[in-house]
């Protein structure tokens, strides 16, 4: 008889954050809670050889070398974003995939923390309206407007400590 | 870095069967597929221990949500005792160590092919739907680099014509299964081979539908609460099947999806497809507690 060999320490915090990054998704605007705080877990869950990754610390840019990712020195270039401080500005060169290839559009992570402004969601896995507060540089919502044409578009996760919230590209946000 | 910062110890198999960068393969699609519903997202689809197009694209998603944690309820048609649905149920707590269900409630993971469950699912459940052919528009373009620009161009008057035409040839519309289905007001896609009776169930659902085609290498989700609209004519109302009369001869249960047993001599008895729902119908009957949770049809109204 076989016998199930439990998972390793790298695929149980893989399987967690995976779900935790499903979860938020799957409903903007929840939070949900990773196995530990930052990015390291979501950037071991998600990234590995066949991404292009961008990090603006040395840190996580180190952990992109060793995952085998190739380094993008642009945001423009990259399918994995991930930002401890959001500039609006080099945000706006995000890749947003195409209407043929949707999944190219990037996905962004942002350590962003949940407080601040009051932002109203609607959209796909919401049950009518859910209001959430994040706190992201003034512009930012107008820029993600622009950018994305659905089904063009990036997906973001903003990380707060160990706790996520997710805004696909499908969210309508209103600022209030 | 050092050479052992690089490597891993030597396992002999990997938790789950497939290998870590299959899963992480698979998890980004995921995540892609549930931030645009209904789009095809192409992906590697690995070898698996079964053939494809016997569920492959379903167990792999399976696979990469398991954790020894779940339990996981695997149908056929309806069924939880079938050859396909018990191998597959078994090979993944074999390899996971997930327990087994085959209680609708008590599952954190559905996998089905061609049935959608009678009974209501939570916020917390995922459906994983196997998927043979992802492609709704194959039917009226088979190049599927054309489709692409179809799906592209939300093009999908091929698809309204092919309906228009069943209802001038046969008086209605002849789409029994894979009804093609429009999500978010933007991609159609086909909701796998489920009944027409099934389609509604997906529509502003609590709970997560991934859907995955191993064979054509692709796959797509319908997160909660999204809009699921089967294609109709505004004055030819979307009809379920004609199953609301029918009593399943072994449990006594009305309302819910029937399979049709043919009888030598003519004529057909019934018995009720969702055979978990059934045998908690017998169970109940027996004296045992009424397991049977909210259904999505009620005295064969759908009425979630």
């Amino acid at each position: 008889m076989l016998t199930v060999a439990p998972p390793d320490r790298l695929e149980s915090r893989s399987n967690l954050t995976f779900e935790a990054l499903m979860w938020a998704l799957s409903r903007p605007g929840d939070v949900r809670s990773l196995p530990e705080a930052g990015f390291e877990s979501i950037l071991e869950t998600l990234v590995d050889i066949e991404c292009t990754a961008f990090a603006d610390t040395p840190a996580l840019r180190a952990r992109i070398v060793a995952s085998g990712a190739t380094l993008a020195d642009r945001i423009a270039t990259a399918d994995h974003v991930f930002v401890s401080t959001i500039e609006s500005a080099e945000i706006a060169e995000i890749n947003c995939g195409s209407a043929l290839y949707p999944d190219d559009g990037a996905t962004l992570v942002a350590a962003v923390p949940h407080e601040g402004q009051r932002l109203r969601l609607t959209g796909p896995g919401i049950n009518g309206l859910i209001e959430v507060r994040l706190a992201l540089p003034p512009g930012f919502w107008a820029m993600r407007e622009l950018l994305c044409s659905y089904p063009e578009g990036f997906d973001c996760f903003f990380v707060d400590g160990a706790s996520v919230i997710g805004i696909p590209r499908s969210t309508k946000v209103e600022v209030l | 870095m050092s050479l052992a910062t690089l490597t891993k110890d030597w396992a002999a198999t990997s938790y789950g069967f497939l290998d870590a960068s299959a899963k992480r393969e698979l998890r980004r699609k995921m995540l892609k597929a549930i931030a645009v519903p209904g789009c095809q997202m192409p992906y590697a689809s690995r070898e698996v221990p079964m053939a494809r197009g016997w569920g492959t694209g379903g167990l792999q998603v399976t696979l990469t949500l398991v954790n020894p944690n779940s339990v996981v309820k695997v149908i056929d048609q309806g069924a939880d005792d079938g050859v396909n649905a018990a191998s597959i149920r078994r090979f993944i707590s074999r390899v996971s160590g997930a327990s087994e269900t085959w209680d609708t409630l008590e599952a954190t993971i559905v996998q089905s092919r061609h049935r959608v469950p009678e009974e209501i699912m939570r916020e917390n459940q995922v459906l994983v739907l196997q998927v043979p052919n992802p492609e709704p528009l194959r039917g009226v373009e088979p190049n599927i680099s054309i489709a692409r620009q179809m799906h592209a161009d939300a093009d999908y008057g091929k698809l309204w014509l092919t309906l228009y035409e069943q209802i001038v040839r046969k008086g209605r519309i002849m789409q029994g299964a894979a009804y093609p289905s429009m999500v978010n007001g933007r991609h159609v896609m086909t909701p796998s081979p489920i009944p027409r009776w099934d389609v509604p169930k997906l529509n502003m659902s609590k709970h997560l539908t991934i859907l995955s085609a191993g064979r054509e290498k692709r796959l797509y989700a319908v997160p909660p609460y999204t809009r699921v609209e089967p294609l109709v004519f505004s004055d030819r109302p979307y009809l379920v099947e004609d199953h609301a009369a029918l009593t399943c001869r072994r449990s006594g249960v009305s309302g819910f999806f029937m399979n049709e047993l043919p009888q030598d001599g003519g004529g057909s008895v019934f018995e009720v497809s969702d055979s978990n729902l059934g045998i908690k119908a017998i169970d109940c009957a027996d004296g045992a507690p009424d397991a049977i949770g909210d259904t999505w049809y009620r005295n064969g109204e759908f009425s979630a």
